[in-house]
């Protein structure tokens, strides 16, 4: 009984979208459909346009920024003197200016008298 | 197909009139099968717009004649899809209102003949549009065009391209909901009855 019943249901949803093909009005373009079309596509084309207009302006300021910060960055950081010496070079630097005296006296105070 | 291929490759080319002519070819069929997803024939004119306009915009990826009819379904598949999405809500209240539609309808019986038609046509678009507020709007596209616009399993297999047992099974559940659906709103007794109580 129940498997009849869903059959009936079955042949009756497909009558009701037999039926509903039949009860949709036909649709009728009006005279402006054309004209929107290209009204559309234009607004779009704009916008797409504008879009892209932005775009490459907001990256060429980006380039340029970049190449600002670099240069800037490059030149706050160029080695000084100290740097360009090697290890040894730069403690012998670093000894000669403080170390040097208290050294000396060190090794005269222990020399035998 | 509606229209020969070079017309397509003109309009790829950017001619406007080539692409006048394709979309006066297709402008009854797509607003013919928008009409039966969205159910709303006041909005059928501008999803139509939308379509076209997608079209324009997606033609110079077309490589073969082929596919350009599966294609512009798709087009219009998308186009309904993101109409329904956004009027779900308003479809949803007017369904809520459908109850008392039927008896305001019930009541018009003793106008015209043709008043009557009219009102049988709407009673019989509002149940069907009921019965697919249940399903999701995917769903609601693709049972439409398989069972009132009559495509087929192969054409439906182009437009969503996924195979055929991927589709039968969609429908299959889809079809279900529905039917469960059918059995809430009209009980044991068959629309048959509806009929009868509406005339």
């Amino acid at each position: 009984m129940q498997q009849e019943n869903s059959g009936e249901r079955e042949v009756r949803l497909d009558e009701l979208f037999r039926a509903y093909r039949g009860a949709c009005p036909e649709p009728e373009a009006s005279a402006n459909f054309m004209p929107s079309i290209w009204a559309g596509i234009e607004a779009r084309e704009v916008s797409t346009h504008w879009f892209g207009s932005v775009a490459k302006a907001l990256v060429t300021a980006a380039l340029a920024a970049s190449v600002i910060i670099g240069m800037i960055m490059s030149s706050m950081n160029h080695p000084s003197a100290f740097l360009n010496g090697t290890f040894v070079e730069a403690l012998r630097a670093d000894q000669a200016s403080s170390l040097e005296p208290l050294h000396l006296d060190r090794i005269s105070q222990l020399e035998p008298e | 197909m509606l229209v020969e291929f070079d017309l397509i490759q003109k309009a790829q080319r950017g001619d406007a009139s080539a692409f006048n002519q394709i979309v006066s070819a297709y402008r009854r069929r797509i607003m013919g099968t928008i009409s039966h997803v969205i159910g709303r024939p006041e909005d059928v004119e501008d999803v139509a717009q939308e379509v076209f306009i997608r079209l324009y915009f997606s033609l110079g990826q077309l490589r073969t004649a082929e596919v350009f009819e599966p294609w512009l379904y798709r087009l219009t598949v998308n186009a309904s899809y993101d109409y329904l999405r956004k009027s779900r809500r308003r479809i949803e209240s007017r369904m809520a209102d459908l109850s008392e539609q039927q008896v305001m309808m019930a009541d018009a019986v003793a106008g015209s003949r043709a008043q009557h038609e009219d009102n049988e046509k709407r009673r019989v678009r509002d149940t069907v549009q009921e019965l697919l507020s249940t399903v999701s709007e995917d769903d609601r596209i693709l049972l439409t065009l398989k069972e009132v616009e009559g495509l087929s399993l192969k054409e439906l297999e182009k437009i969503y391209n996924v195979n055929e047992n991927a589709l039968k099974v969609r429908l299959f559940r889809a079809r279900q909901r529905v039917l469960k659906k059918m059995k809430e709103v009209t009980g044991p007794s068959s629309f048959n009855a509806k009929d009868d109580e509406a005339s």
